[in-house]
């Protein structure tokens, strides 16, 4: 009785592995439905509708349509101008890689159009087509799947190997019963998961990236000069919303800003310009202090 | 990020402005200034780093006749291109006896 039992229960697990997400398998997108489906994100929402909604209103939800412009001049002028590289999948990985990591399970053909996409939603914004191409792009981003299971031991392939196949990969490694299986992960805590893509971004062909830096003066300049924080410490204090630089409360919190200000009477005929040289002559001393209490340098990219 | 600093008399009349920008400088490998993270090598850091205070200081004259002094010192972060939040705004009031 007890053997059937757990043979049931691996049996479900086996079945929920295969509806969830599809990071280790070797089947190929071909339109974006498919894509989406095989990462979709909206399950998640089901047990965890607070982080969910946190997440929709997160940058990370919209990782593709808020960088079109960048996106769009990398394929449109770095690719087809500068570089007169053919738009393909690998070109295509350099940017969405980190903006929608669940491209990287797109066949060659569907991430081409994704580029293409991208140009379209940019170059005819106005337009039907435009819109169409841009409604398209709003369903891809950095997603649940994106850290929970694509990027999730990514930073510690070698001793974690790719993440598998329908795995939730979390700090807690809460058992999840039948939902999906879990993997604690102490990965996601570290600074060096965030850095995979908030910093210099390593293309595999060696093409350097850079949309910021931060991950390089977190190492270079925070570290070094005794800094212990990580980067959840900060930019998680508001759960899975992720604030930054675009929450002026986050912007506040991470700058200090002192100043002081001392009137006083210049000696009669040793200001240039003024009205009367033999009369005093109304000064002001204004220093202003301000302390970046942050991990990184601000402003950052 | 930019430091903001503003004098106006009494009727609002501009006196006095100036300002300080922390931010970087991207590259090329020609060390041409770019925008397109694909082209950006290097970066020319002149932002403020974490963990420290920087001071900038103002030495301000007004003309003999200036009596009252609004001064305002302003913290702005910009995001992105022109869109500009105030993180802080100090302002006090000046009275010189002429």
């Amino acid at each position: 009785m007890r053997y059937a039992a757990t043979r049931m229960l691996l049996l479900v697990l086996a079945v929920t592995a295969l509806a969830w997400g599809q990071s280790a398998t070797a089947r190929e997108a071909e339109t974006i439905d498919e894509l989406v489906a095989m990462f979709d994100d909206s399950k998640c929402a089901e047990c965890h509708a607070e982080i969910y909604q946190e997440w929709k209103s997160s940058w990370h939800a919209q990782a593709v349509t808020s960088s079109l412009k960048g996106m769009r001049n990398f394929i449109a002028v770095g690719l087809a101008k500068e570089w007169k590289t053919k738009l393909n999948k690998a070109e295509v990985l350099k940017c969405l890689d980190c903006h929608a990591p669940a491209v990287n399970f797109a066949s060659e053909k569907l991430a081409t159009e994704i580029g293409g996409l991208i140009v379209t939603a940019f170059d005819k914004k106005d337009s039907a087509e435009g819109k169409k191409a841009r409604k398209e792009l709003a369903r891809l981003n950095v997603g649940c799947l994106s850290c929970h299971n694509i990027k999730a031991t990514t930073v510690a392939r070698g001793l974690n190997g790719p993440a598998k196949q329908g795995v939730i990969y979390g700090p807690g490694g809460a058992d999840a019963g039948d939902a999906h299986p879990t993997m604690e992960t102490v990965d996601m805590t570290r600074s060096a998961f965030c850095m995979q893509c908030h910093g210099r971004y390593n293309a595999p062909d060696g093409e350097t990236i850079q949309c910021n830096t931060l991950s390089g003066s977190y190492q270079n300049a925070y570290i070094s000069r005794g800094g212990s924080k990580s980067c959840q410490d900060c930019h998680m204090k508001k759960g899975h919303l992720f604030p930054g630089g675009h929450d002026l409360e986050t912007v506040r919190e991470g700058l200090g800003f002192n100043v002081e200000i001392t009137p006083y009477q210049h000696l009669p005929g040793k200001i240039k310009g003024v009205k009367d040289p033999k009369k005093w002559v109304p000064s002001a001393v204004v220093t202003a202090f301000i302390e970046n209490k942050t991990g990184h340098r601000v402003p950052d990219g | 990020m930019v430091l903001e600093v503003t004098a106006k008399d009494a009727e609002g009349k501009e006196l006095y402005k100036s300002d300080k920008t922390w931010f970087e400088i991207g590259v090329d490998l020609d060390r041409d200034m770019r925008y397109g993270a694909w082209q950006i090598k290097e970066i020319i850091d002149l932002t403020l780093p974490p963990l420290e205070t920087q001071r900038e200081t103002y030495l301000i004259h007004f003309d003999t006749d200036t009596e009252e002094v609004e001064l305002e010192v302003k913290l702005w972060y910009y995001i992105s291109g022109g869109k500009g939040d105030v993180v802080y705004s100090v302002v006090r009031k000046l009275e010189f006896d002429n």
